[in-house]
């Protein structure tokens, strides 16, 4: 059980192992969607858990998700996160079809968005694999419509099970100058959090 | 859900992860649960309510905010009313939340658990549980009103509900 908050050197060195992985999503994703598409990793931060979604500035408004669970000793949750017209354009892009206007989400529709965020997610596991020597597995793809509060709430459990500050790491995309409101956020479990602070430290 | 109380809504105080509040009379709060319970023990006559954002079933000893576990909110909960005048008697329970998010698949599902918990100890204080909306896989946004005793529960892409 940690109560301690994580040093600010640690939280940067940590930033750059996530940001080599974030790099490698953002080449798995410009090949998948046929376009250049930045990922960057704006955010590795540790706060008290009710501060956490005030941090990430969401709340009662709803959003799609794609949810990747890791199993295996070192957990996590990986959440690829738009608001409604972001992720139907995804989808749209990715099924080469004209975005559905239609209150219900296709099976095409969820398809598109569940294997976006498994060859994002896959990508950003491997690498952390790689960096940290432990392997990451993610689940299936879960697709998930919700209130963005129910969505993180949910992802934080795995830290909040035994810690009161949660560590979190929130990544934006672009799409060359133009911002993309579709976000992932990467909520590492205590345990696989323990292995990667240790990681930063033997490297820092 | 008619207008008015969509304004309500709209100004009421938030409950975040593990926060516990007290309203009096027409004051109202809003909470977005998953997993959490949000529970709301309110005395009908006094227009008197206390509100919990209930993260885990246990503290198991850890410290920090009361409103974050089960065994330690409700306590918190009674003591709060019990200031305002309140007596242990009168109060009566209502609580929402405990999804299990993400499918089976997903982490930690510990919406269950949450609400076993909050059920065990109200009944072990002998405050009734007068309704409850819990389970199923979906996130839920609630409103409590102290002076009606109610809380609207909205789930994504379904018709609202008073509890």
């Amino acid at each position: 059980m940690s109560h301690n908050l994580t040093a600010d050197s640690t939280l940067r060195i940590l930033h750059q192992v996530l940001s080599t992985a974030t790099n490698h999503a953002s080449a798995a994703m410009c090949r998948w969607v046929d376009s250049v598409i930045t990922l960057t990793l704006d955010d590795v931060t540790e706060v008290p858990l009710e501060d956490a979604l005030s941090r990430l500035d969401v709340g009662d408004e709803m959003v799609i998700a794609v949810v990747l669970t890791l199993h295996g000793n070192e957990g996590g949750t990986l959440l690829l996160m738009f608001d409604e017209l972001n992720g139907r354009q995804l989808a749209a892009t990715v099924a080469r079809r004209p975005a559905s206007i239609e209150p219900k989400w296709t099976e095409i529709e969820i398809s598109a968005l569940n294997e976006t965020g498994n060859i994002l997610g896959c990508a950003y596991m491997n690498a952390l694999t790689k960096l940290i020597d432990v392997e990451l597995v993610p689940s299936a793809p879960y697709f998930v419509r919700d209130f963005a509060a129910s969505v993180i709430e949910q992802a934080l459990m795995a830290q909040a099970i035994s810690m009161d500050n949660v560590l979190i790491c929130n990544t934006t995309f672009h799409r060359g100058d133009q911002d993309l409101n579709w976000n992932v956020i990467f909520v590492p479990s205590d345990r696989l959090r323990i292995k990667l602070e240790a990681t930063v430290e033997l490297i820092g | 859900m008619n207008a008015t109380t969509f304004i309500e809504a709209k100004s009421a105080a938030l409950v975040r992860m593990g926060e516990t509040v007290l309203l009096r009379q027409t004051e109202t709060a809003r909470s977005v649960v998953g997993s959490c319970a949000g529970l709301m023990i309110y005395h009908r006559r006094l227009k008197l309510a206390a509100v919990a954002h209930i993260v885990l079933p246990e503290a198991a000893g850890r410290s920090g905010s009361p409103g974050k576990f089960a065994d330690t909110a409700i306590p918190h909960m009674i003591d709060l009313l019990r200031r305002e005048g309140a007596e242990r008697v009168s109060l009566i329970a209502k609580v929402a939340g405990g999804a299990q998010m993400f499918g089976a698949a997903g982490p930690l599902q510990i919406g269950d658990a949450n609400v076993r918990a909050v059920t065990a100890i109200l009944t072990d204080f002998g405050i009734p549980l007068q309704a409850k909306s819990v389970g199923g896989a979906k996130g839920r946004k609630l409103t409590f009103y102290s002076d009606r005793g109610e809380i609207t529960v909205e789930v994504a892409g379904e018709t609202p509900f008073i509890l």
